[in-house]
């Protein structure tokens, strides 16, 4: 694994952070597709370390994910790089579509591009399920990985209970079960 | 409205949520309930332009500072969101010292699957919403294999996605 420099880190926070559609947990997908698969500037399991104390940590969970990867990848620099460029243009270009969103929305062409993006941040969400997943679908993992999907699948949408429940939950499963 | 209250106010919303829109009961006891500083109007417009933005859906603060204060309301919204991130890094130290721990290991394996599910049960009332006719269901099935089967940007990906929908678009338009 080859750690950035800052400049390429701010780019990837960058273009990732401001530019995916459809809320925190497609732009997440798109960060786990270009920092673990793409780029593998950190493994699957540093993904899961960022990934489960962003979702324990109030706020924003993609901004705290952010800073946690630029935090393992560069350090105090990093972190406060990644938060930077993941959060202010997006920031700047909230203010100027709420300045100016009387004429914005209604531009049906307008929406038909932001309806093409959320297309493919459906796309990107379950690519990023397969990634996640099929590192873990060898024989020697199989029934953990299933009974810990399938589990997590029941309880976060049949149950409806909240993923910071279930992602503990899962963790206990994980610390106590040994295969 | 005077900046430090407002960032505090904001920022009060964004540590009581772990979630997109969960502080959002929150926001309107503050903003249009107790000090009405908006009005129920501006709130939803306030989540339609978080929605309708690239970035996390908790954006939609930014407007909320925005309707409440203008520009130095959005930067105050700006920190409020921004602030709580920095407390994972506590938590990060913590955790990576005890990572070479088979069992925690095997805990971040399974927390790592178990958000794959979440995520997945996170995806069907999203295709809901923007799977809405048979042309987006083609642009999300192609960005699904081009997202696994190649090594693309996502970026490109993304507006590949957004160019195609409004290529057709101008096309229905065109022949309606």
């Amino acid at each position: 694994m080859t750690k950035p420099s800052l400049a390429e880190l701010s780019g990837v926070f960058f273009r990732i952070g401001n530019f995916t559609f459809g809320g925190g947990a497609p732009t997440t997908a798109a960060f786990q597709r270009e920092l673990v698969e793409r780029r593998r500037w950190y493994d699957t399991l540093q993904f899961g370390l960022c990934y489960a104390l962003a979702r324990v940590t109030p706020g924003t969970n993609l901004f705290a994910f952010c800073t946690a990867s630029g935090w393992l990848l560069r350090g105090w620099r990093g972190a406060i790089a990644a938060l930077l460029v993941a959060s202010i243009p997006c920031c700047a270009l909230v203010c100027l579509v709420t300045a100016g969103f009387d004429s914005w929305p209604r531009n049906r062409f307008f929406q038909a591009a932001i309806d093409g993006a959320l297309a493919a941040s459906v796309g990107a969400l379950l690519a990023s399920f397969w990634l996640l997943v099929q590192p873990y679908l060898d024989r020697q993992h199989l029934v953990q990985t299933g009974a810990i999907l399938l589990g997590s699948i029941a309880l976060s949408f049949f149950a409806g209970w909240s993923p910071i429940v279930v992602l503990l939950l899962a963790g206990i499963a994980g610390f106590f079960w040994r295969e | 409205m005077n900046f430090l209250i407002l960032y505090l106010l904001l920022l009060k919303a964004a540590l009581s949520s772990f979630s997109g829109l969960a502080a959002l009961p929150i926001v309107r006891d503050d903003f249009v309930v107790k000090r009405h500083l908006l009005t129920d109007r501006q709130l939803n417009t306030a989540l339609v332009v978080g929605r309708s933005t690239p970035g996390p859906k908790g954006l939609y603060l930014v407007a909320v500072g925005y309707f409440a204060g203008g520009a130095p309301g959005a930067i105050a919204a700006w920190l409020a969101i921004v602030t709580p991130a920095l407390l994972v890094i506590p938590l990060l130290v913590f955790a990576k010292k005890r990572i070479a721990d088979p069992r925690v290991k095997r805990a971040l394996r399974a927390v790592v699957i178990a958000s794959a599910g979440v995520s997945l049960s996170a995806t069907l009332p999203l295709s809901v919403d923007a799977l809405r006719n048979v042309p987006l269901y083609g642009i999300a099935a192609i960005s699904l294999v081009l997202l696994i089967f190649t090594t693309w940007d996502t970026l490109w990906v993304m507006l590949g996605a957004a160019l195609a929908s409004l290529g057709l678009a101008r096309v229905f338009d065109h022949l309606s």
